[in-house]
């Protein structure tokens, strides 16, 4: 799937993320994560943001991930929102996204 | 018992006069003046005292501030986060913000990047890494081989033989010539107008490259006050903001070595604005490579130099006449069916 709109999910606050998605102009995915504990848990973070648009089949799409230290399933969970609100598909697989 | 939870809301500050006037309070606590282009405000209350507030002024953030009671309490993150939704919501997801350059850190961690910044002046910020990057993008696809490249940005506000003259020389001096006409909606000709005659009138140089503006060269997110020249502001660090922009990432996207500009005899802003170019764009040290600036003296006509804002007061005046010696026929057409004010 494709993010062909802007879409937001999630907040700034402390143990919360926030998820910006937008539409590729080059037809790719790219994907930037911003932590405060990027020190810590970069690698973790990034693997957990890698996994979760790979198994909703994200092929394209600019993802930008601003994370204030939150649990990997909040990481999820709003990523999840942020791909659903900006890929405009109607119909969601929940097996998928588990 | 007290209610230690600060509730977030919008407000229009020029329908609701009491919160307006709490926002102006808070604003000037803060050294930060209330700006009446903003449309929305978030405001965060906790038992009726406002805690901070956000405004929105179309794309641009400005008037973000937070009680000093309430310092230190991540307030800020909450704010910023609760703006980017409204935002989002009213359909604006790319945001520019204006700020001292010691809150860059602070915006920074509330999901903004820095653009340009001006010691102890004032830098500008997106709220994406990838904004500016796409656009210098979709310029490199459009770059042109040549020793000696141009870049000229006129407004056209209206296009008049002195433009003409301006892109018409400069394109002579170059092997090749990129043109912006600036986007922004701010003028007395629209720019869809503005565009089209600009596109009529320098048809026929063939070693040119017509641009659309962007929100990246004089728009109200890098240069705000050149839309407010009639009362007289002019920026000192905003003129910055914006030839830094080009310098650092236009210029190089486009491979733009020089940049043409038609001397100013009346217009005060455009006359800084072409001080400011030979100092931001050729002299300051930064990352992008030196631009040379070169000015050309204006063309005139019975001695008189040519410029839009003499054409403007002709109009005005419905002085068809010497009009007809200033604007191209396109131009004149234009501005006698749709601009010329009713006798």
């Amino acid at each position: 799937m494709k993010i062909v709109k802007e879409a937001l999910a999630g907040t700034l606050e402390s143990s919360d993320l926030l998820v910006k998605v937008a539409p590729s102009p080059t037809d790719t995915l790219e994907v930037m994560v911003q932590s405060e504990v990027i020190r810590q848990f970069g690698e973790q973070i990034n693997k957990v943001v890698r996994e979760t648009l790979e198994k909703m089949g994200v092929t394209a799409g600019q993802i930008l991930v601003d994370d204030k230290g939150a649990l990997d399933c909040a990481i999820r969970a709003r990523l999840q929102a942020a791909v659903l609100r900006g890929a405009d598909c109607n119909k969601i697989e929940w097996s998928r996204l588990s | 018992m007290t209610d230690n939870t600060i509730s977030f809301y919008i407000i229009d500050p020029h329908k609701n006069e009491q919160e307006r006037a709490d926002v102006a309070k808070l604003l000037a606590q803060c050294d930060l003046d209330f700006e009446n282009t903003v449309e929305i405000f978030v405001v965060g209350r906790q038992n009726g005292q406002l805690a901070a507030c956000a405004g929105l002024d179309g794309n641009i953030v400005k008037c973000v501030a937070t009680s000093p009671d309430w310092r230190g309490e991540s307030l800020s993150l909450r704010l910023m986060g609760e703006m980017a939704h409204v935002a989002y919501e009213l359909g604006r997801h790319h945001l520019f913000l204006f700020t001292r350059p010691y809150n860059v850190e602070a915006f920074q961690g509330c999901g903004f990047y820095l653009l340009a910044e001006v010691s102890d002046q004032c830098a500008l910020m997106e709220n994406t890494p990838f904004g500016i990057r796409n656009y210098c993008q979709s310029l490199a696809r459009l770059r042109k081989d040549g020793q000696k490249i141009g870049g000229i940005v006129v407004n056209a506000n209206p296009f008049t033989y002195g433009h003409q003259y301006l892109i018409r020389t400069a394109a002579s001096q170059c092997d090749w010539l990129h043109l912006f006409v600036v986007a922004e909606d701010a003028s007395f000709i629209s720019y869809r107008d503005r565009f089209a005659l600009v596109q009529e009138g320098v048809k026929g140089i063939p070693n040119l490259t017509l641009h659309p503006g962007s929100q990246y060269m004089v728009s109200r997110a890098t240069f705000p006050d050149y839309f407010f020249k009639d009362k007289g502001m002019v920026g000192e660090c905003c003129t910055a903001i914006d030839l830094l922009l080009f310098r650092n990432y236009i210029a190089p996207a486009l491979g733009v070595t020089h940049r043409f500009v038609g001397t100013e005899p009346f217009c005060p802003t455009t006359r800084k604005y072409n001080d400011d170019m030979k100092q931001w764009l050729q002299t300051e040290p930064t990352r992008g490579s030196p631009i040379t600036v070169v000015e050309i003296p204006r063309t005139a006509v019975d001695g008189t130099p040519v410029s839009a804002s003499q054409v403007r007061r002709l109009l005005a005046d419905r002085d068809l006449e010497a009009l007809t010696k200033l604007v191209p026929e396109s131009t004149l057409a234009l501005l006698k069916n749709k601009y010329m004010p009713a006798a």
